[in-house]
């Protein structure tokens, strides 16, 4: 065990603690000295995962903080290739973000705040991929929980944000409730919470019970919002845009595949099953739904939920490596979109209509051009970062002879092709169709360079430059998922993407093109539109919720004065004193100090009388 | 000059009551004079005592199962579970202590006396390891929490302060029937009644009585608002002065956990037969319903009061399985969260009055958008919040999910009854965050602000929640500070109930677990 590596690895982890600390506790009011402490810090680490993912050596080491009886409460990092690819996308993109958020909260009063919660996001998500823990695991995964909180309500004036952030910490909780359940049943069956034991236990034992995936995937359900625990994230757009690009689009919602990833040897053929046809349903619906978005942030949420489902479709088929790879692909492609997307709410003064914009080609020339391809990729046009991951994924659904699930994933193909060339139609085609949009600009440096580092280099050429100018060994984990893609035309992914591309993305484009100034599908089929633009899922919690739990908790409150505090105190426990109260002539209730007096008087016999009693 | 730690845990335990009773009698003080002595009885036990926690020595080199720092005749002793409790309730009397300074009431050597009392009792019901002395503490603590609430308490206090009277004396007196039944099963004189020895006596009794266990189990979980005997814990909470609940609700409460621990669990059966049914279920009650009734709740304190009530369910739940299940690491969570809830409670307690000065309610409904104008009021509120709903970094954390991890062999709908805590409270809690902190302010907080504008959180708040939620953090990042202490009780405990420890009944281990 290189212990050099090792500090390495403490570095990239407590760096962010540190500079969280620092602004949280000295620099909430020095806003433009926080933003750059953070943005360097993640720059820094984004250097020393590099330096870690070029070394391609494991990095193990583990220490017990503390043991309650026999079970022994670890801190420890399992640094192993998918590790090594996770740090480096996570801090990278991430980088970069932090970078683009330097301009984009230029005018924010509350900087300290956001940088102080970016960092301590920073430290929390890095956590998680390099624990090597089920328990530690959780620790961070509360803390991604915790940070993303924050993030969501930094515009707590606003009541929509608050009840935002609560309801992505309440619905994680959901999930975590399950992940506890699990990991306390793989302490009961396994006796460890050590991801290499829990692996050998595994591979030892004949079969897996079904629970114990099933409760791990509670976790995964609600961090990575996977039905029924996806109404979190649609919602979670009320923070700041960087806030959505990094946290609910590249890394955290991510963090759920890679923990499933890291257990997949825990995961049941039934469980498995599941998460396929769950994904791929996800994928397919919620690609529909993007299309009934006008808000430009939460048509990507949607698009977002999509390529989650399409993740955890591949994790389903048994294939972690394609599911970690569109992870990898995804957070590049889908952080360009956002950081776009916050380029031209910034440069249209914060309009977030897709319906109010229009002609931004023009006007924001470099957002435009980075954003264009990185929708491009999204719809896997061929040799483009998206195509690669996501082909691979529909292709391994067709050769695993799940009909539905590669229904499901073609539908969802065509989906992406349709919001994609609706989105580009409405924001950056077309005439201006507002006062801001028509008096758009072009955004300052500090948010077209990460735009144009992480969209053109990396969505664009994603494929190609990762297997040329990263380091040998970096790809390792998706290697194999590379190399066993048969790129010929007659391959059903490839005819699939086709149609789509043709059928959907200049279908949409042409079809949205036909009014001006409102969305076509809303004027064409209202009864359509508002079917995908109805949260269901929504209506039957927010039913549950004030029905059923408020019903319960109020009635719980009633019987509880009514019967422990009215009747058993007051009639029966009441008597006592009252006899008392009787005997010396004054009544307990008046609230006298003497009756205090009186019973410590009584307290104080009785113990004489038992010492004397002996 | 090398003190002995006998010494020093003397010293930690007499100087509030000194200082009080010098306050006490010297009405007439100048205030300033009444001021620095007072802080002088706040501030040095909260030096001493966590520094005879951190001076301790690993105690698994001896035998003994109560391991015990300086006898000093009949009274003081320290033994690995009251050590951390001991520095806790310090932490808390000094942060109580800070905010009484500031408080302007009538009479207010009295007052302030009679605060000092009451954090002597309390650091010495964990300064001792004589059980009938321990219990005697309790009761010197418990009489100035009575007349503090009475006198100095906020809105409903009369009603309030009686029924707590009534509810605290039975259970202390039903406590010490049994304390002291429990003390002649063992045959063990009461000058020499040590926990040590009573555990040791009780294990070769010849006959216990049947009820001593129900005795101890109901009449102390009373005095640590177990349901259904909790009835007295909101309302006597909400209406007591800030700083008498943050010490009761903190620290002395703990008295009732801590005998049912050190006599109960240790020697008299209390999670076997029939009573260990009632104990598993009046503990899940704690968690769930006390947690709905955290729910319905529309005035911050009433909800911060109810929710102490409920993160009590975990204690008790951890103290259980460790007498079904014969492994000591439900003990160790119990003993983290116990010292945890303490900081987290007490934090929130202080918080909340920093609330309520401000904004003249604590009605949910006239509260909202705080954070605009107190930003350092509201980070430490939300960090309290989060500590007590058990976000790791905080100690409470390593308590929940040590309890969580604790019930593993237990069936899953238990589990998961239990673990739903993680939920419920984080939906009460975070609505109570949003409604007093975040959106719009609401008209009356506006119109409050309009005809007497307010400041965020004064340094001596500030610090006196530094001290509090900085403790929790440190334990939250080194857990060992707590449990090299609690390891060896813990496990000593556990040995000591296992022969006691019936079968398990249908609540017991669904199967033998496979290590």
């Amino acid at each position: 065990m290189p212990s050099d590596l090792t500090s390495l690895v403490h570095w990239i982890l407590f760096l962010p603690l540190g500079a969280a600390a620092l602004s949280a506790l000295f620099l909430r009011r020095a806003g433009t000295l926080a933003a750059w402490l953070s943005t360097g810090t993640a720059f820094a680490i984004a250097g020393l995962s590099l330096l870690l993912l070029g070394q391609g050596s494991d990095v193990t080491w583990h220490v017990e903080l503390a043991r309650f009886g026999g079970v022994s409460l670890g801190f420890g990092y399992l640094i192993d290739a998918n590790a090594r690819l996770m740090l480096f996308v996570v801090s990278f993109v991430a980088a970069w973000i932090h970078l683009f958020s330097v301009g984009y909260m230029k005018e924010d009063p509350a900087r300290g705040r956001f940088f102080a919660g970016l960092s301590i996001f920073m430290f929390s998500i890095l956590g998680i991929v390099v624990a090597d823990n089920l328990l530690m695991t959780f620790i961070y995964w509360e803390l991604v929980g915790f940070s993303s909180y924050m993030l969501i309500a930094h515009y707590f004036d606003k009541d929509f944000a608050v009840a935002a952030s609560k309801k992505a910490f309440i619905v994680n909780r959901v999930g975590d409730l399950g992940f506890i359940l699990g990991i306390a049943m793989c302490l009961s069956l396994y006796g460890t919470l050590d991801f290499t034991a829990l692996r050998d236990h595994a591979a030892a034992a004949k079969t897996i019970p079904v629970a114990v995936g099933a409760l791990l995937m509670c976790g995964f359900l609600g961090k990575s919002a996977q039905f029924p625990l996806h109404v979190w994230l649609t919602d979670a757009m009320a923070g700041p845009t960087p806030v959505s690009a990094l946290i609910h689009a590249a890394t955290m919602v991510a963090a759920g595949v890679y923990f499933m990833a890291r257990v997949s040897f825990l995961l049941a053929p039934d469980v498995l099953q599941f998460i396929a046809i769950s994904g791929a349903g996800m994928a397919a619906l919620a690609g529909l739904c993007a299309l009934a978005q006008t808000d430009i942030k939460k048509s990507l949420a949607y698009s977002t939920l999509a390529h989650l489902g399409i993740m955890g479709c591949a994790i389903g088929l048994g294939r972690p490596d394609l599911a970690l790879m569109h992870m990898a692909m995804h957070a590049f492609f889908k952080a360009t979109l956002f950081l776009g997307a916050g380029s031209v709410i910034h440069g249209c003064h914060h309009e977030q209509d897709m319906r109010k914009m229009g002609g931004l080609l023009k006007k924001m020339p470099l957002t435009a051009a980075t954003f264009i391809a990185a929708t491009l990729s999204n719809c896997a046009v061929p040799f483009l970062a998206g195509w690669y991951s996501k082909d691979a994924i529909i292709e391994a659904a067709y050769h695993g002879g799940h009909v539905a699930i590669f229904a499901f994933l073609a539908l969802a193909a065509l989906a992406t092709c349709l919001y994609s060339g609706r989105m580009l139609r409405l924001v950056f085609l077309g005439e201006a169709n507002s006062e801001a949009a028509a008096h758009a600009h072009e955004s300052p440096w500090t948010m077209t360079l990460p735009l144009v580092v992480l969209g053109l280099v990396y969505s664009v050429a994603g494929g190609f430059l990762a297997s040329t100018l990263l380091p040998a060994g970096a790809l390792q984990p998706i290697k194999p998922a590379l190399d066993a893609l048969a790129f010929h035309l007659t391959a059903p992914s490839t005819l699939v993407g086709l149609f789509s591309l043709v059928v959907g993305l200049f279908g949409a484009l042409k079809f949205y093109g036909t009014v001006r100034g409102a969305d076509a599908l809303q004027v064409v089929s209202p009864r359509t539109y508002h079917l995908l633009e109805h949260r269901w899922m929504d209506g039957l919690y927010r039913w549950y919720v004030d029905a059923v739990q408020r019903r319960i908790a109020e009635l719980v409150a009633f019987l509880d004065l009514l019967l422990i505090n009215g009747v058993a105190v007051r009639w029966l426990g009441g008597g006592v004193p009252a006899v008392l109260g009787f005997l010396t002539g004054r009544s307990f209730h008046r609230g006298q100090t003497r009756a205090y007096g009186l019973w410590i008087v009584v307290g104080c016999l009785l113990l004489v009388w038992f010492l004397l009693a002996r | 000059m090398e003190f002995s730690p006998a010494a020093l845990l003397t010293l930690t335990v007499t100087a509030p009551i000194i200082v009080g009773l010098i306050l006490v009698a010297g009405r007439a003080l100048p205030h300033h004079f009444a001021s620095g002595f007072a802080f002088v009885g706040f501030a040095l036990p909260a030096v001493l005592a966590p520094w005879l926690l951190l001076r301790w020595t690993d105690p698994t080199t001896t035998p003994a199962q109560f391991q015990s720092v300086g006898f000093w005749g009949f009274g003081f002793g320290l033994n690995g579970l009251g050590a951390p409790l001991l520095a806790m309730t310090a932490l808390v009397g000094l942060a109580a202590g800070i905010k009484a300074l500031t408080q302007e009431v009538e009479g207010r050597n009295t007052y302030l006396g009679l605060i000092l009392f009451m954090l002597g009792g309390t650091l010495g019901v964990f300064g001792t390891d004589h059980l009938v002395g321990c219990y005697f503490f309790h009761e010197f603590a418990l009489i100035p929490t009575f007349i503090l609430t009475l006198f100095w308490g906020g809105e409903g206090r009369r009603p309030a302060a009686m029924q707590m009277a009534i509810y605290l004396t039975a259970g202390a007196m039903a406590s010490l029937a049994g304390i002291l039944i429990a003390v002649d099963a063992a045959g063990v004189a009461y000058g020499a009644a040590t926990f040590e020895n009573v555990a040791n006596g009780l294990q070769t009794a010849a006959h216990i009585p049947a009820a001593t266990g129900a005795l101890v189990l109901f009449g102390l979980g009373t005095l640590a608002s177990l349901f259904p005997f909790h009835s007295w814990a909101a309302p006597g909470y909400s209406a007591a002065p800030t700083p008498v609940s943050m010490l009761h609700a903190g620290a002395l409460k703990k008295f009732g956990l801590y005998g049912i621990i050190l006599l109960g669990l240790s020697s008299l059966d209390i999670t076997g037969g029939s009573l260990g049914t009632w104990f598993l279920w009046f503990a899940v009650a704690n968690v769930l319903l006390v947690g709905l009734i955290c729910l319905a709740q529309r005035d911050l304190k009433q909800l911060l009061a109810w929710s102490s009530v409920a993160h009590m369910g975990p204690i008790f739940l951890g103290i259980w399985v460790c007498g079904v299940s014969g492994q000591a690491d439900g003990l160790d969570a119990a003993a983290f969260l116990m010292v945890a809830h303490g900081l987290s409670c007490a934090a929130l307690f202080l918080l909340a009055n920093a609330v309520r000065a401000r904004a003249s309610s604590y009605r949910l409904d006239e509260l909202g958008g705080l954070a605009a104008r107190t930003p350092v009021l509201a980070t430490l509120f939300i960090a309290a919040t989060m500590a007590s709903i058990g976000l790791p970094g905080f100690g409470n954390f390593w308590g929940e999910m040590g309890v969580f991890l604790a019930l593993r062999a237990q069936p899953l709908w238990l589990q998961a009854l239990v673990a739903s805590t993680v939920v419920l409270s984080a939906v009460y809690a975070l609505r109570a965050v949003a409604a007093t902190f975040f959106g719009p302010a609401s008209a009356p907080l506006e119109q409050r602000f309009a005809a007497a504008p307010f400041g965020d959180l004064g340094w001596a708040e500030r610090f006196a929640a530094f001290i509090l939620l900085g403790a929790s953090l440190m334990i939250g990042f080194v857990p060992s500070l707590v449990t090299k202490s609690v390891n060896p009780v813990a496990a000593g405990i556990t040995t000591l109930a296992q022969p006691n420890a019936k079968a398990p009944t249908q609540t017991g281990p669904a199967a033998p677990a496979p290590r």
